[in-house]
């Protein structure tokens, strides 16, 4: 069971989709982390040498991912509302932010438009 | 509209006349006839309980609505295993008991595959070449050797001239460079096959990748090698190893090795043999290192010629799948394997003992590669001594390693069989008992003629492809 950043992968699991597991590494990132450490698309965790699952710790504990990355858009968030704008409130209220109309269609900003963008920690099964 | 009715609407007759029907003849028939129905109805009366009015009630199936089944709904068949549909895909079947044995055919031997008596002659491959065939993937899927008794091959006009021409080059320690060409179903992996065929017999040592495609499109580990800006593939590498070491066990392990390899992870004494540094590593971190030291004893004078062949030659004349830690595409001329190969390809690698690089186009899986396309072009104008056609001025993407890689070899085309060549292979699977048909003038010569002028893929459609399984 290989650990990356903390997080207990199974070892079929596919390198990129762990990757992408994370809360703001999307598939450009993960296309070229893999490629930085010579990983190829369909590469497993189990086959990985544990030095390159160490490196990979390494390599995403630089960036700005999970809680980090949570962090940020709530705080940008926080921002809008606190300064009282019209964007802010729209986000309080979980409707559409951008100008589109409300009379129907609104379940992505209802689902999305929350003071706490990204939800809480990480859950996930591997 | 009518009305629904209380009775099937198949059967239209009256209840009380359909109690008349007797369902089933008394008393024990006179002909056995081949039939299924008693079965079928003995287990419909039980499902329906007995009861003759309602036989008409189909049993079994069941129309469910809504999103919510039932547990007992799924079905219960296993689950697939990990591998096994790929298995299952690429399956080689190389013997079928249920066809006829076709008996006074010949083997094939070092011998008759150059002699051009055996033009126009089905042989059988002998049986120690046909596991070394198989464990270098030469037989193809799509190929329909499960159809007969036992592997049999057409020796054509191409084959033996082919081969003739390698094993004479290599015979004067000359390296022969080829690749071959030819439309889609012609039969150039069945020619490189062949080659193999003789490369085994003639006690060459034989490298073969199967399919060029594996190698390039990003499937299989791939590794930086240290101070050079190329990439080696471990896995495939330690893979290759030991099929070398399968298939030419016997040769390799006459043969001592005579270089010190200092700079080898592993310690390699002299007393080995080459079959030992073969099967040395199963570490995919020294599966390069090795291969490497194998490949340089072999360019040793004094050692057995090789052959090296690649079917698919088209998928590594382009950038490959995988991309280096910069972000960038891979030229699949940086990937070591494939280096190796085109570098003896392209008649960089000098061979002291001789050798066999042969490159097999594939035409029904590959891309048009333009600058291939224009090197195989100048290559075949140049054997022809023709004038060499210019490349396009106005087309500036041009791939100058792939015109390095081609520069100076043979072309050989493959085209469709002769008639005489035709009628010895539907022969064969007349006898076998596969074509049902009679093999005279007309009928070789319809189907020749249907086949696109003897186009062997395109006849065995014709003729075969009802049967396949």
């Amino acid at each position: 069971m290989p650990f990356v950043l903390g997080v207990n992968f199974h070892e079929k699991k596919l390198v990129k989709k762990a990757l992408e597991s994370f809360y703001a590494l999307g598939p450009q990132t993960s296309a070229r982390i893999m490629a930085k450490y010579c990983i190829h698309p369909l590469a497993k965790l189990g086959t990985l040498p544990a030095k390159t699952v160490t490196s990979l710790t390494a390599e995403l504990s630089t960036m700005t991912i999970e809680n980090d990355a949570r962090r940020l858009v709530q705080e940008n968030i926080k921002r809008l509302r606190d300064m009282g704008t019209y964007r802010g409130r729209r986000h309080a209220m979980g409707l559409p932010v951008r100008g589109q109309r409300t009379r129907n269609q609104i379940s992505t900003a209802r689902k999305l438009n929350v003071l706490e963008r990204g939800g809480g920690d990480r859950v996930r099964n591997s | 509209m009518t009305m629904a009715s209380p009775n099937c609407w198949r059967c239209l007759a009256r209840p009380s006349q359909r109690l008349l029907v007797p369902t089933s003849i008394a008393g024990p028939s006179t002909t056995a006839a081949f039939t299924t129905s008693a079965a079928r109805f003995a287990g419909e009366r039980k499902e329906a309980g007995g009861n003759p009015l309602s036989r008409h009630i189909r049993s079994g199936k069941k129309l469910i609505l809504g999103k919510k089944r039932h547990k007992g709904d799924k079905s219960s068949g296993k689950s697939v295993g990990e591998g096994e549909r790929k298995a299952f895909r690429k399956r080689i079947t190389l013997s079928n008991n249920n066809a006829l044995d076709v008996p006074g055919l010949d083997e094939i031997t070092a011998e008759n595959m150059t002699d051009q008596a055996a033009v126009g002659q089905v042989m059988g491959i002998p049986e120690e070449v046909i596991d070394q065939l198989r464990i270098v993937e030469a037989f193809k899927p799509t190929q329909q050797w499960g159809l007969f008794r036992r592997p049999h091959m057409l020796i054509r006009r191409e084959t033996v001239d082919f081969v003739k021409a390698m094993t004479e080059t290599v015979a004067r320690k000359g390296t022969f460079r080829s690749v071959v060409t030819g439309p889609r179903g012609s039969g150039k992996s069945m020619l490189g096959l062949q080659a193999l065929c003789a490369g085994f017999l003639n006690k060459y040592v034989v490298i073969n990748i199967p399919e060029a495609q594996d190698i390039v499109n990003a499937h299989t580990e791939y590794a930086t090698i240290p101070n050079t800006n190329m990439f080696s593939q471990p896995v495939y590498l330690i893979k290759l190893m030991q099929d070398m070491y399968a298939t030419n066990k016997e040769v390799l392990s006459k043969q001592q090795v005579g270089l010190d390899h200092m700079h080898l992870p592993i310690s390699v004494p002299r007393g080995w043999s080459l079959a030992q540094l073969a099967s040395a590593t199963k570490e995919p971190e020294f599966a390069w290192p090795v291969f490497q030291a194998l490949w340089k004893e072999l360019l040793l004078p004094g050692r057995p010629p090789i052959m090296f062949s690649l079917d698919g030659l088209s998928h590594i004349m382009r950038p490959s799948d995988y991309r280096s830690p910069s972000f960038e595409l891979i030229h699949s001329h940086d990937l070591s394997l494939i280096r190796l190969f085109v570098d003896a390809l392209g008649g960089k690698t000098h061979f002291a003992n001789g050798a066999s690089i042969v490159g097999i186009m594939t035409k029904g899986n590959s891309l048009k590669i333009k600058s291939l396309e224009k090197a195989l072009e100048q290559a075949a104008a140049a054997q022809a001594g023709l004038k060499i056609p210019p490349r396009d001025p106005f087309y500036s993407k041009y791939d100058e390693k792939v015109f390095e890689s081609l520069k100076g070899v043979g072309i050989f085309e493959v085209n469709g069989v002769s008639k005489a060549e035709a009628r010895a292979l539907m022969e064969y699977w007349a006898a076998s008992g596969i074509l049902r048909m009679r093999i005279d003038e007309k009928n070789v010569s319809e189907r020749w003629t249907l086949a696109g002028n003897g186009v062997l893929g395109e006849m065995e459609r014709a003729s075969l492809f009802p049967l396949r399984l």
